[in-house]
């Protein structure tokens, strides 16, 4: 790969920047000595372990996981349809615009508190709540992208009569590729913070529940156990899957003739 | 093919007046006139591009189209931007792309083809579907001069091989002549053919 020395240049800074970051944790916890309520990386890290030992944390994680996936995938499905009709088609966006404008600016918490209240304290209204905080995000992204799509690739997709299935695959879907990639790293560390504060407030599993349970119990060292260790799972997500797919989507860029 | 034309605007503001066409079988037809007279407006209107016009375009069902630009899609290979938007099996396409000089090039993305080879490419694309009508919108204006008679001695070439008609824009003569085509110019507003 071409940018091969870059990311190896950028490594290093990002690692020892990392370091720093720890080295002033545990100076400041060392300082402010309340293991309890400001715990050291050392503290937390040992917490981490036993919660893993335990199987907490990783039941926890694969619960919190399982509705983050199943937000996602229905938050992007609507979001990216949507996003496509209202911005090839310029009566629906007029008439849809308002509500779209109402809806990304309703808060995360009010939307969570109704779905609860209106369907219940149940899988369905948790990962609802999530899904109607996500859409509106992935609309707005999607939208623009739709409406930067290439006119001279349309008329040449009609001269040449491609079926419409085609013509959405081949033509419309790769010049969409950036911003649903956008979409899908915004919503994707998005989600997984409503998804605790669903958690948090209405379920009994998860890993926003464990953080409900140790902020009952004073236990910061946990409630960051867990937070640092769902980081990590999204970092993978993204390192693993997003940018591998969004390289491969974007290989037709380079040269290499 | 049979084009009769009535008017065409933009905005309210005429751009085509009465236009007849006819093309038989194998006819070529340049289309001749000055930059912003409204060529490319008819040639859209001929492949159904431009719906918004009075009158009847008739038998321009089995048309291709060879824009301005290559218009290639930029995400898919060369054998891929015939096969794929075409629907033509990849034997044939092969065989396209050996016959405007693209072969070995199959698997390129169209950055990594010179320019002159994209508009090879999007000459392949076109004569793919087999089609009865070529239609072409000056596609060697920004070609130099070497480049494009080139590319029209093979479009020459292509088209007696296909028999296909053809329906050429330009604004340069001597590239009608070169294909043999019958010169019309679009003349006066709004725009009227004379033969």
């Amino acid at each position: 790969m071409s940018d091969a020395p870059a990311n190896a240049g950028s490594a290093l800074p990002a690692t020892l920047s990392m370091a720093a970051f720890v080295v002033l944790w545990a100076a400041l916890a060392a300082w402010v000595a309340e293991p309890i309520t400001f715990p050291g990386p050392l503290r937390v890290w040992e917490v981490t372990v036993d919660e893993a030992a335990a199987g907490r944390l990783f039941h926890s994680m694969g619960v919190t996981l399982l509705r983050v996936v199943a937000a996602f995938v229905i938050a992007m499905g609507i979001g990216v349809a949507f996003g496509l009709v209202l911005g090839r088609s310029r009566v629906t966006d007029r008439w849809l615009n308002p509500w779209l404008v109402i809806l990304v600016n309703l808060p995360a918490l009010v939307v969570t508190v109704l779905c609860y209240i209106w369907i219940g304290l149940n899988e369905v209204a948790a990962v609802a709540a999530v899904v109607i905080n996500k859409v509106p995000l992935v609309t707005v992204m999607v939208r623009e992208g739709a409406r930067a799509l290439r006119p001279d690739l349309d008329d040449m997709a009609r001269a040449f009569r491609m079926r419409p299935v085609d013509r959405l695959r081949h033509v419309v879907l790769p010049q969409m590729a950036p911003y649903v990639a956008g979409a899908a790293r915004a919503g994707l560390s998005l989600i997984w913070k409503i998804v605790l504060v669903v958690e948090f407030l209405g379920r009994s599993s998860g890993v926003g529940f464990q953080i409900h349970l140790n902020f009952q119990m004073f236990r910061v060292g946990h409630i960051l156990a867990y937070a640092f260790a769902f980081i990590v799972v999204m970092l993978a997500i993204e390192y693993l899957i997003l940018r591998p797919w969004e390289r491969h989507a974007n290989r037709w860029r380079q040269d290499g003739r | 093919m049979d084009v009769e034309i009535r008017a065409k605007s933009f905005a309210g503001k005429p751009i085509l007046g009465a236009i007849r066409l006819k093309l038989g079988p194998g006819e070529r037809v340049a289309i001749l006139g000055p930059s912003g007279i409204g060529k490319t407006t008819l040639l859209r209107i001929i492949a159904g591009l431009d719906p918004d016009y009075q009158g009847t375009v008739a038998g321009a069902d089995r048309t291709s189209v060879v824009f301005q630009e290559p218009t290639l899609l930029p995400w898919r290979s060369a054998l891929e931007n015939i096969t794929l938007t075409t629907g033509v099996a990849e034997e044939r396409t092969r065989s396209l792309l050996a016959d405007v000089g693209l072969a070995g090039k199959e698997a390129l993305y169209p950055r990594q083809l010179s320019l002159g080879q994209q508009r090879r490419l999007a000459l392949a694309r076109a004569f793919a579907p087999e089609p009865g009508t070529l239609l072409m919108d000056e596609p060697f204006a920004s070609l130099d001069a070497e480049t494009a008679g080139r590319m029209l001695d093979l479009t020459a070439t292509l088209l007696d091989r296909a028999g296909a008609s053809l329906i050429f824009v330009t604004h340069d003569p001597t590239e009608a002549t070169r294909l043999g085509a019958r010169g019309l110019t679009l003349r006066s507003s709004p725009a009227t053919l004379v033969g």
